[in-house]
């Protein structure tokens, strides 16, 4: 899979924003981690939103 | 376990909070001895309070368990809580603002607006935001060599900058400044509308709370009939115009949802960039840090944030008995969130009375957490970072020129004067 891949995810409570690319290395996600690759019980790091309300946005 | 009076009358007192050291000095200890316990201070009704971080965010998260509603949502009096109910046909609610609804109402009234508020829609507001930023930065250098900061800065960018988001003219709002003051600092003389110590006469300090949201609502009522005849693009007209479940929002709500705007969405701003100043001030090493590397901007802005904390609670109650730190909290219990205490826990932070622009991470609860974070917080960071972004490469200088002061409140609280002496390119 080449880095044009990348894909943002965003938090519907909160508007967090997961960038595949980036990663959230201050949560212990290394850069480059896919959203399908973050457990499914992670919740969003600024509001406790579980992963399952995301949605794939375009920034 | 129960709080010791002293204590529980400490985290309650306005004047406490002005002065900020006694009050974190009463959450230091309860960290420490009773991190979750119950207060009674003479005149409220029990209440838990909650100082840690974890526990702060385990009840936020659990909106459905501890609701803001049911009871008063923000820190209220035994007397006062009787007038609002006489007043508002038994409920606890002077307002009703997100602030004060729970699901499925918060859900449907925050979706309304939530994506004005998000970073991508910010994004577009960027270059307006800069320009506002600008003509502040240039009035600093008008006014010469000295100025309150808080006063003729941070109480008016903000300001300026969600009174255009809303669509309330700029002829407007020292109005909106002045009646914002009075809702968030009735405890003050120095900025409530009767300019008298409440305490003296409680019931007027009340009656003039009351005039206070009726003239907001006066004037929103206005704004509402404007903007269904002629809808704009801005939040006023999204609130006139707005639908919930197909019908338009209920007239209290709206009015609320106006005032809500018009308040939190500037005060908290203001507060934090005037208490973000005051400790870098008071913090060389960190300014000189700052001026020197712009990068840690953002850096800055979070640990201001974190070390204003101008909100400094909320209240929820249980809806069903629970456990909280192996406390059982029972159905009705109210309990008081100390955000300012959370953002000094020792377990969270390190050296968590130091303020340190380069903290990473920098995870705090001064938005809240859960499902009522706080909607303007990508808004108010980025008023912020812009405005540092054209103010400091303009200093040549810059210290205190006097002490400065903060609002005697117990709900929103920050810096009412930063007196600063500069020079300026």
């Amino acid at each position: 899979m080449s880095d044009k891949d990348f894909k943002t995810w965003q938090c519907r409570t909160c508007g967090y924003i997961y960038d595949e690319e980036k990663g959230d290395p201050d949560e212990g996600i290394a850069a480059g981690t896919r959203w399908a690759d973050i457990p499914e019980d992670w919740v969003c790091p600024m509001c406790g939103t579980p992963k399952a309300d995301f949605d794939m946005v375009e920034i | 376990m129960k709080i010791p009076e002293d204590i529980a009358t400490t985290i309650v007192d306005p004047k406490a909070y002005a002065a900020e050291d006694p009050v974190q000095e009463a959450f230091t200890k309860l960290r420490r001895d009773i991190p979750l316990g119950i207060a009674e201070p003479e005149g409220f009704d029990p209440f838990w309070a909650v100082t840690k971080f974890d526990d702060i965010q385990e009840i936020e998260r659990q909106n459905e368990l501890f609701h803001n509603g049911d009871r008063a949502s923000v820190l209220t009096t035994i007397e006062a809580d009787k007038w609002v109910r006489e007043v508002m046909g038994g409920s606890p609610h002077l307002v009703r603002s997100l602030v004060q609804m729970d699901n499925p109402d918060h859900f449907n009234y925050r979706k309304l607006t939530q994506g004005w508020f998000l970073p991508q829609n910010l994004r577009k507001l960027e270059d307006r935001i800069r320009e506002i930023a600008r003509t502040f930065v240039d009035r600093m250098a008008e006014l010469g060599s000295e100025c309150d900061f808080a006063r003729d800065v941070a109480f008016l960018y903000p300001l300026h900058v969600i009174m255009e988001i809303l669509g309330v003219p700029e002829a407007d709002e020292p109005r909106m400044l002045k009646l914002t003051q009075e809702l968030f600092g009735p405890a003050d003389p120095e900025v409530n509308r009767t300019g008298e110590d409440v305490m003296v006469d409680p019931k007027a300090g009340f009656d003039a709370i009351f005039e206070t949201v009726a003239e907001f609502m006066e004037y929103f009522n206005e704004m509402t009939e404007d903007r269904r005849a002629n809808p704009r693009e801005d939040i006023a007209s999204i609130i006139a115009n707005g639908e919930i479940d197909g019908a338009p929002l209920d007239h209290l709500a709206a009015m609320s949802y106006y005032i809500i705007v018009a308040t939190a969405g500037h005060d908290t701003t203001s507060n934090t960039t005037a208490g973000g100043l005051w400790a870098l001030l008071e913090n060389p090493d960190q300014y000189q840090m700052l001026a020197g590397d712009r990068g840690l901007i953002d850096g800055f802005v979070e640990e201001s944030v974190r070390w204003v904390t101008p909100v400094k609670h909320f209240m929820r109650t249980a809806t069903d008995d629970a456990e909280i730190r192996g406390q059982k909290i029972a159905k009705g219990d109210w309990l008081m969130l100390c955000y300012p205490s959370g953002n000094r826990d020792e377990e969270h932070f390190d050296e968590p009375f130091k303020f340190d622009i380069t903290r990473s991470p920098n995870k705090h609860v001064a938005f809240g957490y859960g499902a009522h974070i706080c909607l303007g917080q990508h808004l108010g960071r980025m008023e912020m970072r812009v405005l540092w972004e054209e103010l400091l490469p303009r200093l040549k200088s810059i210290e205190l020129a006097g002490t400065p002061r903060r609002t005697e409140a117990n709900f929103v609280c920050g810096p009412k004067s930063v007196p600063i002496r500069y020079e300026m390119n």
